[in-house]
């Protein structure tokens, strides 16, 4: 099952990522990364505890939810939902797609029985599209979490995927 | 300047002007969308590229500056396919499900759909065949949401983050997902959506719209009037449907040409509206059975009977009457309302001043605005904020906010300071007891105890003297009294006022650092001082603070009494005080006494008369017998509810005119339906002294009339024989008619006239003459003697 993060452990991991990067408007990418990493994903509920350490309106730092929220969903490393223990993110841009993208990111469709943006019921595997990884030279590429595969085709996904537990 | 060419047309323009606004000032249109005055430019929508020579593309027009020699051509052939590509790329992602977008125009075209239509793209075959978002996707009360009609122009965005100050609106996701989200993708008021309907106003496709209206279609007709709820002024339109006799409104849309609040407006103004036409408004005259009956009268005053105007103003110019010649005429006492017209409160003053005889005459805001008004008489001589909304904006350094929750109460002067902190770096220090919104933006919170304001106020001078940041120069050449007053302040020191209001003393240095360092510094005050006992002197203390300081005659400085309502500084303008005839002009002087006496044919009294709370306490003993309350619920307005009761439940006769039944009209003889501003002309003055016209925009409900034409009528009732002044009639047909009076009998209206407000929308008195641009500043030489009076306040202990 997927895991969801505790409020409590939110307030104190925000705590200590505002700490560590500074109470500064330019830090919620570091923030909002560090959040991403601990739990997986970005609980909704840490965006008001970041915006309630940074924001300062007699100092002219304004940060709304809205702002947190906006950076949030905008990057693809970031996730506002719980996801599996492993994340595949595959590259969809034209390169990849060129070089046979398609059929390897149907191999793995068949092979995790998920669609895109699904995450499986054991909680084991999400499956996410992801713009370019920037090695574009051994396309088709995609990430599994920090591991990068590139040159792959469609039978070598039962492989790969067999190397995570 | 610079030199360019647009169109083949030659223009000079200052440097740093957009291609965009330049082609305005030549009247040459460039089709915008993401594009608004008020915000800054986007160069989103790319609907205004234009052809630069020497530039391969085209370029967007409102980020494009204009350079020396650039020759622009705004329209060709290929501007005209690019134009209408983006158009058509737009509308894959657009579905218009077919209702009436609502936003104040009699032409039902949005912007977008306006330049789609110019464009030759047939919109309906074009856009999206089905929608791909829930229409009405948001639960908020006043705004309507709909994302299949969004074109990602982000103007509510930037509406929201630089109008209202508030950020509630972003774009969120990216590429085919990108969409707007209110906060963390909650609804609108999770995150902390005001309703101002900002993003409304400046949305150009009906994506948001004015939920109570947004199916009801154009107006007929838009009439621009004077918002009627608090005293900061807004201006806004009127929409109007004509298919009911008499017309009704079906919404309220802001005004970009309004000149406190442009496209600006909060809840209230915006979406307040239905009271007009609530079916709770009275709409017939009524008197009290046992009037009708020649009875007694019963304890409880009886049953009402509906009768006609004519009946029931001949029962309240009887009561009015028998009063008098059974107790005299200071028996009579008169509340008039800063929710009326200035000429319906100049009638009130003539009515107990020439028709009755009697100075018992008061506003119904006594409590609030007395202490404004003699405060700052007696500390300065003037009667009224000596500075514009605007101007302390604008140009303030910094700005003690003390007893005013600003944002709540004058939301658009709140927002206006919301926007001075976060652009241009103003400090703010906010005392009050309680959390309010705008501590949020203050550089400094005082949470003081309620009560000691005075004691704080002097703790800073304390503070500001021991340190040297008085200005000695302003105090030598423009005040009194300084000398004298300086000892008041020793035992004020830090520790001391500490100890009474319970701030910490770095607080209190902190505040007084910020207040003497960055000036011009204003002080902004509001209900929550003046509504106290001792606010008069409150007042005072503050008053010495700016003397201190050297901040009057600066834009930026000065006092700044936030009024109640639309018309508080009006009614008391316009001698809705015991003490003064309109304009100020005090009823103990000979002079003026003989002038009023001469226009209107009438011996007048001398001595001043009751205020509200003495007409009260007056009441209670048996001294006061007769009330006229014009416009307001007493009862429920006051902050000693029980003691009104008790006064107007012992009068013998009370006449309440009002537009709706209240506790008030609980203890009233004779009541008579008044209207609400939609329904007469006149005007108001905000609580900076500024002048504006109401517009009539439909008939009167049922049978209710204007205050003016039924005071007019009354005076029919009363009169016994007519004067002989250039002013002792009671003929008036309209309300500019009664203008032209109070200019002629009024030194700082002098230059008011209905035609002349019809042509320049507004002027802040003292206004001289018909050509005289009027005051936004009071600068030293309208102060009494061109000087500023210091005053020893010595109390300290919180005030019960």
């Amino acid at each position: 099952m997927v895991q969801e993060a505790k409020a409590l452990d939110i307030v104190e991991l925000v705590e200590q990522a505002v700490a560590k990067h500074g109470a500064r408007r330019d830090a919620v990418i570091p923030i909002l990364n560090e959040i991403n990493q601990a739990f997986g994903y970005i609980p909704t509920a840490a965006l008001p505890e970041i915006r309630r350490r940074i924001h300062a309106p007699a100092e002219g730092v304004f940060l709304a939810d809205s702002h947190l929220y906006s950076a949030a969903s905008f990057y693809q490393l970031f996730s506002l939902k719980p996801l599996g223990r492993h994340v595949i993110r595959f590259c969809e841009s034209a390169p990849c797609h060129v070089m046979g993208g398609r059929q390897v990111i149907q191999a793995l469709q068949n092979e995790l029985g998920l669609e895109i943006g699904e995450t499986s019921q054991d909680g084991k595997w999400s499956l996410l599209t992801t713009s370019c990884l920037g090695v574009c030279g051994v396309g088709p590429v995609f990430l599994v979490d920090d591991d990068i595969y590139g040159n792959v085709t469609s039978d070598q996904v039962p492989e790969i995927l067999a190397r995570y537990k | 300047m610079i030199s360019l060419t647009i169109n083949g047309q030659t223009l000079d323009v200052p440097e740093n002007t957009t291609v965009l606004k330049a082609a305005e000032q030549a009247g040459i249109v460039i089709p915008t969308l993401c594009n608004h005055k008020d915000l800054t430019p986007y160069g989103g929508c790319r609907l205004c590229s234009v052809d630069i020579q020497g530039l391969r593309l085209p370029a967007t027009a409102c980020t494009m500056l204009v350079a020396p020699g650039m020759i622009v051509r705004t329209e060709s052939p290929a501007l005209t396919r690019y134009r209408r590509t983006i158009l058509e790329l737009l509308l894959v992602r657009f579905y218009d499900a077919g209702y009436t977008h609502s936003n104040g125009s009699p032409t039902i075209d949005s912007q977008f759909a306006y330049w789609v239509n110019y464009y030759g793209i047939d919109m309906k075959s074009t856009m999206a065949q089905k929608p791909f978002r829930l229409i009405d996707s948001d639960p908020n009360p006043f705004i309507w949401v709909d994302k299949n009609k969004c074109i990602m122009c982000t103007r509510c965005v930037r509406a929201c983050a630089e109008v209202q100050c508030r950020f509630v609106w972003t774009q969120a996701y990216r590429g085919y997902d990108l969409r707007i989200v209110a906060g963390a993708d909650t609804t609108m008021l999770q995150a902390r959506c005001e309703s101002c309907g900002a993003c409304v106003a400046h949305c150009p496709t009906g994506a948001l719209d004015n939920k109570m209206s947004v199916k009801l279609g154009p107006p007929d007709r838009l009439v621009t009037t004077t918002c009627s709820y608090c005293g900061v002024g807004c201006q806004l339109d009127l929409n109007i449907k004509d298919d009911v006799p008499g017309g009704r409104v079906l919404r309220v849309t802001s005004n970009a040409k309004a000149p406190i609040n442009g496209d600006h407006l909060c809840v209230k103004g915006r979406y307040g509206y239905d009271f007009i036409q609530s079916p709770n408004r009275l709409k017939q005259p009524c008197v009290r059975k046992y009037l009708l009956d020649g009875t007694a009268r019963p304890h409880n005053r009886g049953s009402w009977v509906e009768v006609d105007w004519d009946t029931a103003l001949d029962f309240a110019a009887r009561g009015l009457r028998n009063a008098r010649d059974q107790y005299g005429v200071h028996s009579i006492g008169l509340l008039t309302s800063g929710r009326c017209l200035n000429e319906e409160n100049y009638l009130m003053n003539k009515l107990a001043r020439q028709l009755l005889g009697t100075n018992n005459i008061d506003c119904c805001e006594r409590v609030s605005h007395a202490s404004v008004v003699d405060g700052l008489e007696s500390g300065l001589g003037l009667n009224a904020p000596s500075n514009s909304l605007d101007d302390v904006a604008n140009e303030a350094k910094s700005i003690l906010m003390i007893g005013t929750n600003t944002s709540e109460q004058h939301p658009i002067f709140g927002v206006k300071l919301r926007r001075a902190v976060l652009w241009r770096g103003c400090k703010l220090v906010v005392a009050h007891p309680d959390f309010i919104n705008m501590s949020e933006y203050a550089a400094l919170r005082l949470v003081h105890r309620p009560g000691t304001e005075a004691a704080l106020v002097n703790g800073l001078m304390h503070i500001i003297l021991k340190n040297g940041w008085e200005d000695r120069t302003f105090i030598e050449k423009y005040t009194t009294g300084f000398q004298d007053f300086e000892s008041c302040l020793d035992k004020f020191t830090p520790e001391y006022v500490a100890q009474q209001s319970g701030l910490d003393e770095t607080s209190l240095q902190h505040a007084a650092e910020i207040l003497a360092t960055n000036r011009p510094m204003a002080i902004v005050w509001g209900i929550d001082l003046a509504n106290y006992p001792a606010a008069r002197r409150n007042v005072l203390s503050l008053i010495n603070l700016q003397l201190l300081l050297g901040n009057f005659g600066v834009p930026g400085g000065g006092v700044i009494p936030l009024r109640t309502q639309n018309n508080t500084q009006g009614a008391c303008d316009m001698g809705g005080h015991p003490s003064y005839y309109p304009g100020y002009q005090p009823v103990d002087s000979d002079a003026t006494r003989k002038k009023f006496e001469a226009a209107w044919g009438k011996g007048l009294p001398t001595r001043p008369g009751l205020t509200a709370t003495q007409m009260m306490s007056a009441a209670a003993e048996g001294r006061l017998r007769a009330l006229f309350i014009l416009g307001e619920d007493l009862v429920a307005g006051a902050s000693n509810g029980s003691h009104i009761q008790r006064g107007l439940h012992n009068c013998d006769f009370v006449v309440h005119m009002a537009a709706f039944d209240s506790e008030t009209s609980r203890h009233a003889d004779v009541l008579l339906p008044g209207v609400t501003f939609a329904e007469k002309t006149g005007t108001f003055t905000n609580t900076e002294r500024r002048i504006q016209m109401v517009h009539q925009a439909i008939a009167p409900q049922g049978n209710a009339r204007p205050d003016w034409l039924a005071l007019t009528e009354l005076s029919r009732h009363l009169r016994r024989n007519n004067g002989d002044g250039d002013y002792s009639d009671w003929d008036y047909h309209d309300t500019s008619q009664i203008m032209t009076e109070i200019a002629a009998l009024t030194p700082i209206y002098a230059g008011i006239s209905h035609e002349r407000l019809e042509q320049i929308t507004c002027l802040q008195w003292p206004v001289k003459n018909l050509s005289h641009p009027g005051t936004p500043m009071l600068s030293m030489e309208h102060f009494a003697g061109g000087r500023g009076r210091f005053t020893r306040i010595e109390a300290a202990e919180a005030d019960s």
